[in-house]
């Protein structure tokens, strides 16, 4: 069956174990409490989503299908999505619409951060506002040095160098990049340019992240300290969006929509994913490593209770009485 | 010279090779100063054994693949390939018998068609047309994608999954007898991790010698019996896998995981040195 | 794989803290100035005064060294060129070649200069990062602006280029090594075999860069880019009075050269 991920109830998985932590907890009252770094309260308007899309048609000029159809999408303040597909499904063009970088074909609605998303003003307004992480760290630095490529949507903006300095070492310090302010990008290892690059994305204070297969390149330490740093922003309240194909990464989240040739065909929690069997293979998503056992399991006789998506609950299934 | 074709070697009787390195070094140079990758490694493969290669990055172990293939000369200590000590008669050909695959090797894709690229590797060694022919077929197959719906298609046109194993077949075409792979997981989907899991147990099955580097102990686990652990270009632990020794606590200082399956043994109070190596066993075992 | 094209070597010594700008018309006068007349006496003032920077700089030989050894062979030319080419009273011939005093006074007179015109530049390339005699240069260039020449763009390309040649020097390597454990012997064969060899690695090369190239285009504008915005800078350009006292400097000594 090959590599199904796997979630682990400790450390490893600390995405999973953050999301699900702070969704237990009384979601309404934190995401009233404290902000993404630099956001200006005043400027938050607490009732309307954040991104509120509604209809969205999008179709690469050329092309015999549309890439997304019959769109719709809302995520509110402080919230944690996680975007699932096959190639092909949509999600890296979704990542690409939320951020203001393509032009939507047609929309009945397309809002990110109350910004129209289908004028031109609007998308490049958008892009204050949602920060977008793509899947190449190479392809992300621009700069010479570690620090200056933090700076470099800053020195976009217009920001004074007093600003900057200050921000940059902010990032610097909140990423764990001081010892590498100056070096230079290709002496870092994928986990180092990805975080790079985040902290280049996030320096410009931010309401909503995407990250688009954020550590598809990266080793197991690159992984998982890009997803303990994503952890760590959710929990401060920035909203997130992950589009992701490993499955632990989907483990734990409170909401995962399913993409398929452009639709959403799923919406729900990681659990319920994970126990439609006949999505996950028609999809090519794979389970988590103990929900496969389970499946074995179940296809040799021994049917457990509840599907588990970690060891933990595998090992509560496996003891309690057939 | 290969000219003959892919012909059984003489004196040889697995299809696989066995590997040895005996007190390898290696070092290169950056910016002035001479950088140590690789410090007396010593290690062995027997022939159709599967081994995985485990470290943090710059650990060396790309670095001991490309040695391995022989793309760099050890400075101190020997590789030898299928008991053919270097310098010996019949090195270089036991050289050609080893394949290596890059990481992202679709990257290096170039030819016009797949056909093409994959023919690229056996015509350098020589081979007369119709074993090219048979090589490149065969290499298909291996890979799961159907000649008549491949062999036209532009190397660019292939999505990522089909990439690497196009990628793959062109190493694959030149009938290696020792396969060194260098993280050929990373950047797949699902569904394409599934099926390079799927070829490489073929390889196993014919009996090809492997040697796997990666950061997936699950799938380290389910391939190979042997492990090699590095740590700055020195060699932690070689051989068998052992959960019920050190392993863990190797593997926790590189930070990765126990494999789940073995992690899954230890915690049903089973020894996790026996865990099976694959889902479908595990549910046999536990149904 | 590490490339020091740039041949930046960090530092903190005070040829290291003036301004970039200040820096480049400088070494850009005093080469000039080089060329304007022939003197044994103003070459040494110069030179003395280029090596009197460098020791300032506090760069080790070594690194100036290294940038020179590629010219070694232009120097050897130009001095064997002038040594047994050159007019004059020869006192040893042989066919077309003749041996002169002033041939040998002219060989060590434009060898000398050449050294010293590298020791120049080594100076401004060895104490200024790239990033820093980029935004120099833009600076500097700022008229061109008025002739619709996109001078900031260039600046980033500048950068850009910069940051990657690294990156695009190690993927050649890592194919060329892909391509020879796919049987490419890249040293065999004559010119003919030899170029063609170089087609599986600079297809990929460049399939790698164009890619490269969109996904970059993307994150830049992901993160607030547009060609043609006015954008502020991490560490400005500041001149200051050791740059004034630079220029100053650099005068007296062009005019001590060229009157000497």
């Amino acid at each position: 069956m090959g590599r199904e991920g796997r979630a682990a109830e400790g450390p490893p998985a600390p995405l999973a174990v953050e999301a699900s932590a702070t969704r237990r907890g009384a979601a309404g009252a934190r995401r009233c409490a404290k902000l993404p770094h630099g956001m200006d309260p005043s400027a938050a308007d607490r009732s309307a989503p954040l991104i509120d899309i509604a209809g969205l048609r999008f179709r690469y000029p050329g092309a015999r299908e549309d890439a997304l159809a019959d769109f719709d999408l809302q995520i509110g303040e402080g919230e944690f999505l996680v975007v699932v597909g096959a190639n092909g499904s949509g999600k890296s063009t979704l990542a690409r619409l939320l951020g203001g970088l393509d032009k939507p074909t047609s929309a009945r609605h397309a809002l990110g951060c109350g910004r129209d998303l289908l004028t031109d003003q609007g998308r490049v307004d958008v892009r204050r506002d949602v920060g977008v992480l793509f899947q190449n760290p190479d392809n992300q630095l621009v700069a010479q040095c570690v620090e200056e490529d933090i700076a470099f949507g800053l020195e976009n903006l217009g920001w004074s160098a007093v600003d900057m300095r200050r921000r940059v070492d902010e990032m610097l310090t909140r990423f764990q990049l001081e010892d590498l302010r100056h070096r230079e990008p290709h002496l870092l290892s994928g986990g180092q340019k990805q975080r790079t690059a985040l902290a280049g994305v996030l320096a410009v204070p931010r309401r909503v992240l995407v990250l688009d297969e954020p550590t598809a390149m990266l080793d197991a330490v690159g992984r998982d300290d890009v997803l303990a740093a994503v952890s760590e922003l959710h929990a401060e309240g920035l909203a997130i969006v992950l589009i992701t194909q490993e499955m632990d990464e989907v483990v734990g989240a409170d909401r995962v929509i399913a993409l398929e040739r452009g639709t959403v065909v799923f919406e729900g929690t990681a659990a319920e994913l994970f126990a439609d069997i006949d999505l996950v293979v028609r999809l090519r998503l794979g389970l988590p490593a103990p929900g496969a056992l389970a499946v074995a399991l179940g296809e040799r006789g021994r049917l457990l209770p509840r599907l588990p998506l970690t060891i933990g609950e595998l090992l509560e299934e496996l003891a309690s009485p057939p | 010279m290969s000219a003959q074709g892919p012909a059984p070697r003489q004196g040889s009787t697995t299809v696989g090779a066995s590997l040895a390195c005996r007190r390898v070094s290696f070092s290169y140079s950056e910016g002035g100063a001479s950088v140590p990758a690789l410090r007396d490694v010593s290690f062995s493969v027997p022939a159709g054994d599967a081994m995985a290669l485990i470290g943090a990055s710059g650990s060396g172990k790309s670095t001991l693949l490309q040695v391995i293939r022989g793309l760099d000369e050890p400075e101190a200590g020997a590789v030898v390939l299928d008991g053919v000590e270097p310098g010996a008669a019949g090195y270089a050909e036991r050289q050609r018998e080893v394949g290596l695959v890059f990481q992202t090797p679709e990257v290096q894709l170039f030819a016009a068609t797949a056909r093409e690229d994959v023919a690229f590797g056996p015509r350098r060694l020589g081979w007369s047309e119709p074993d090219v022919a048979d090589a490149v077929a065969r290499a298909f197959e291996l890979v799961g994608l159907p000649q008549a719906v491949y062999a036209d298609r532009h190397p660019y046109s292939l999505s990522g999954g089909e990439a690497r194993r196009l990628a793959l077949a062109g190493a694959l075409a030149m009938r290696p007898r020792l396969v060194l792979l260098d993280e050929p997981f990373v950047s797949l989907d699902p569904g394409s991790r599934r099926d390079l899991v799927a070829i490489l147990e073929r390889l196993r099955a014919d009996g090809i010698t492997l040697l796997l580097v990666t950061h997936d102990v699950d799938l380290a686990w389910r391939l190979c019996e042997q492990r090699l652990v590095l740590a700055e270009g020195r060699v932690a632990a070689a051989g068998l896998w052992d959960f019920a020794g050190d392993d863990a606590r190797l593997l926790a200082a590189n930070r990765l995981r126990e494999p789940f399956l073995v992690e899954l043994w230890r915690r049903l109070a089973y020894a996790p040195g026996q865990a099976p190596r694959t889902l479908e066993e595990a549910a046999k075992a536990l149904a | 794989m590490r490339a020091t094209i740039a041949q930046y070597y960090p530092g903190t010594s005070p040829i290291h803290r003036l301004d970039p700008r200040a820096k480049f018309v400088a070494v850009t006068a005093m080469a000039v100035a080089l060329f304007l007349r022939d003197s044994f006496a103003g070459l040494a003032v110069f030179a003395a005064a280029a090596a009197l920077a460098y020791g300032l700089s506090r760069v080790p030989i070594a690194w100036f060294w290294r940038a020179f050894r590629p010219l070694l062979w232009l120097v050897g030319l130009t001095f064997l060129a002038q040594l047994l080419f050159a007019p004059g009273d020869a006192f040893f011939s042989l066919g077309f070649l003749h041996l002169s005093w002033r041939g040998i006074e002219l060989a060590a007179y434009l060898s000398l200069r050449l050294v010293v015109l590298v020791l120049i530049g080594s100076v401004l390339t060895l104490t200024t990062p790239p990033m820093a005699l980029t935004d120099g240069l833009v600076w500097l260039g700022r008229p061109l602006r008025r002739l619709r020449v996109p001078t900031d763009e260039l600046a980033l390309i500048v950068t850009i280029a910069l940051r990657f040649i690294p990156t695009l020097l190690a993927e050649f390597d890592t194919i060329m090594r892909a391509q020879r454990a796919r049987g490419v012997d890249f040293h065999r064969g004559g010119l003919r075999q030899r170029v063609r060899n170089l087609q599986p690695v600079l297809v990929p090369l460049f399939v790698v860069s164009f890619r490269r190239a969109d996904d970059l285009a993307l994150a830049m504008e992901a993160r607030c880019y547009r060609p043609g915005i006015a954008r502020t800078r991490l560490h400005p350009l500041r001149a200051g009075w050791a740059d004034v006292a630079l220029l100053a400097t650099t005068t007296v000594v062009i005019a001590a050269g060229l009157l000497l």
